[in-house]
């Protein structure tokens, strides 16, 4: 417990560490070197209490447990006690929409600094600093936390920010948060009905290849040609808010402002214009790619590669020209 | 039952925008709407009036001065009343100060439901509305892609990892909603005249009890620096081949790269 420990969200999903959580270790484990204090996990949902020792392998020094719901309105409780009584330099949450409910809720009950989504962040001179894309990507800005301002300083992290730290040893000492059986509104919601889907879906923001397709792919068919192409590349299928709103693919595929902010190490973009709104969730992935027949397209503007022509030509050449490349 | 909208005033989407030396939004330099997602906001609160289940809708916006034309923007579709909660301590709030403002207005409108819109256009922090909700001590019904009140009770359709969960609670609450919503509607010109005749209020941190010191001067966080993206070099081109050549010439692009 000192005021230069890191403390980071862990989520757990049926009995392992999500991606945010093992990113997130990373990240606070990066941070807790040059402040010198200790990356702290706060682990919740199922599996967390078995699982949280195993994040000192991914960066974690230790690992306050507080319990098996992944519900921030829950987890808001116990977080709010271990987060007071840890007194960390900083707090790192998924910018993950559980992730900024849990964020929300402790900036709110704690009165602490709000950073976020952040692409960077890093200690100059002993300060947190933070680097996030303002006004839709217009700007880029660097924030601190102000003098004598509470900590820790919340800070929402988008995905593939940090790279898990594998093939590590050790194990994180574990805790249990107190229980704290005070009556809070926020528990008042609960669960009325669940619907799962009929198919599993993907989680885009652990994907590193994404093919997204948007209103010119046509047909939910013509999402099948899209997926022949990311199964030969290992990767998932995206869409741009006019594919989801078509009802070709669920939600959950959405990419953008109010889908998912994605961060691959590459992104195809198949039949998307490029609206600002789809581009605020995948303008920082590494290399894109965009296949579209028209030369004016404003994906153009920040592609890497832009290939005009018919889709429905050019990415059922693609898949087979990768295939016979390996050799299928 | 009464409805509180929160709304913010936010430069226009693709607008020019800039940051001044002082590190601010140039406000000056960029056409002001209101916050799009907000809309979707309104658009579920005006359902409710024309339903029949909604009494009373009021807009609710901290901000300048001139975000008093965002308000009368929203009455313009519909809706009551408005308050403006305006004060020269609250220049350069950040995303806490905001919140303990709103709820501290919320406090004193005391609403059924609070909506509001799942993020600013701006900053995108989506941790208003839960913040909120904490300070008030009430539920959040977040990411509503869905909105049904009933009785002494709200619940909205929020997706999950692979469906969807319908979340309920007791009134009051505090609800964020996506554009899965509906179509904001537009407003009418017999709108827009009657809304100029609509009361709107300023409201000052001393109406409210608040002063500068306990919201820390206005805010917990600065902004330190601002500067443009990094230039992105023009795309490579590729155009008026084959699909088979152009297959070839992807392929030899993503090999040089060695993302295959
Ligand atoms: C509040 C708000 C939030 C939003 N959030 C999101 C979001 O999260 N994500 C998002 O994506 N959008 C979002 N939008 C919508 C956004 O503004 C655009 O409307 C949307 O992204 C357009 O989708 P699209 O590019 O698939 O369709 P279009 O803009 O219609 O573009 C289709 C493209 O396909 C090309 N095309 C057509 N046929 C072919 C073919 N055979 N071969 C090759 N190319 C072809 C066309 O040339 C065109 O460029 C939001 C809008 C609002 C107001
Ligand atoms: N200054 C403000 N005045 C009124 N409502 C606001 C303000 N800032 C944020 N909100 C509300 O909170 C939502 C989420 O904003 P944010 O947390 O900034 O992404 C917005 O869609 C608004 O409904």
């Amino acid at each position: 417990m000192s005021t230069n420990d890191i403390l980071f969200l862990a989520e757990f999903d049926a009995g392992q560490a999500t991606r945010s959580a093992l990113e997130l270790a990373a990240g606070a484990a990066a941070l807790a070197a040059q402040s010198g204090g200790e990356a702290v996990a706060l682990a919740y949902g199922p599996g967390a209490a078995d699982g949280a020792a195993g994040l000192g392998a991914h960066g974690a020094a230790r690992c306050v447990v507080l319990g098996d719901e992944r519900r921030p309105a829950v987890v808001h409780a116990p977080a709010a006690t271990a987060v007071a009584r840890e007194g960390a330099l900083a707090l790192l949450a998924p910018a993950t929409p559980n992730g900024r409910d849990l964020a929300a809720a402790l900036v709110g009950s704690l009165g602490l600094p709000a950073f976020g989504p952040v692409r960077a962040v890093r200690l100059v001179d002993g300060t947190l600093e933070t680097e996030q894309a303002t006004l839709q990507g217009a700007v880029i800005t660097t924030s601190r936390p102000n003098e004598g301002a509470p900590s820790p300083s919340v800070v929402l992290v988008l995905a593939n920010t940090f790279t898990p730290i594998e093939g590590g040893t050790g194990s994180a000492a574990v805790s249990t948060a107190p229980t704290d059986d005070g009556e809070s509104g926020l528990a008042r919601a609960t669960i009325a009905e669940s619907q799962p889907a009929e198919a599993t879906v993907v989680n885009l923001e652990e994907a590193t290849v994404i093919v997204a397709g948007g209103r010119g792919v046509g047909s939910q068919e013509g999402f099948g040609v899209l997926q022949e192409l990311a199964d030969v590349l290992g990767g998932a299928v995206g869409a741009s808010r006019a594919a989801a709103d078509a009802g070709w693919v669920p939600y959950q595929l959405q990419i953008g402002q109010t889908g998912k902010v994605v961060k691959p190490s590459l992104y195809i973009a198949v039949g998307i214009s490029g609206a600002i709104q789809h581009r605020v969730g995948m303008q920082s992935a590494e290399h894109v790619i965009a296949i579209n027949r028209d030369p004016d397209a404003p994906i153009g503007e920040f592609a890497d590669l832009f290939v005009v022509g018919d889709l429905f030509g050019v990415v059922p050449a693609l898949t087979d020209e990768l295939r016979r490349r390996r050799g299928e | 039952m009464k409805i509180v909208v929160c709304i913010k005033q936010v430069p226009a989407t693709g607008a020019d925008k800039r940051y001044t030396d002082d590190l601010r939004l140039d406000r000056a330099s960029a056409e002001a709407i209101i916050n799009p997602l907000d809309e979707y906001a309104i658009e579920q609160a005006l359902r409710l009036a024309d339903d029949g289940v909604a009494d009373v809708i009021t807009y609710l916006t901290m901000g300048p001065e001139s975000a008093s034309e965002a308000l009368r923007r929203a009455l313009a579709m519909g809706g009551d009343d408005a308050v403006l909660v305006s004060d020269p301590g609250l220049a350069g709030s950040d995303e806490w100060v905001t919140a303990r403002v709103l709820a501290a207005a919320l406090d004193r409108l005391a609403p059924d439901v609070a909506l509001m819109g799942m993020a600013s256009d701006d900053a995108r922090g989506s941790l208003v509305p839960g913040a909120v909700a904490a300070m008030r001590d009430v539920p959040l019904l977040s990411y509503g892609a869905e909105l049904r009140v009933a009785g002494n009770e709200a619940r909205v359709r929020r997706l999950s990892s692979d469906g969807f969960d319908w979340i309920a609670a007791p009134l009051p609450v505090v609800a964020s909603l996506t554009d899965q919503v509906g179509e904001p509607r537009y407003a009418s010109l017999k709108g827009i005249m009657a809304a100029k005749r609509k009361p709107l209020e300023t409201w000052t941190l001393a109406d409210l009890g608040l002063s500068a010191a306990e919201l820390h001067g206005g805010a917990l966080t600065r902004v330190t620096g601002a500067r443009p993206p990094e230039a992105k070099p023009p795309a490579e081109r590729v155009e008026n081949v084959t699909p088979t050549e152009a297959a070839a010439r992807i392929a030899d692009w993503m090999a040089a790269r060695k993302l295959i």
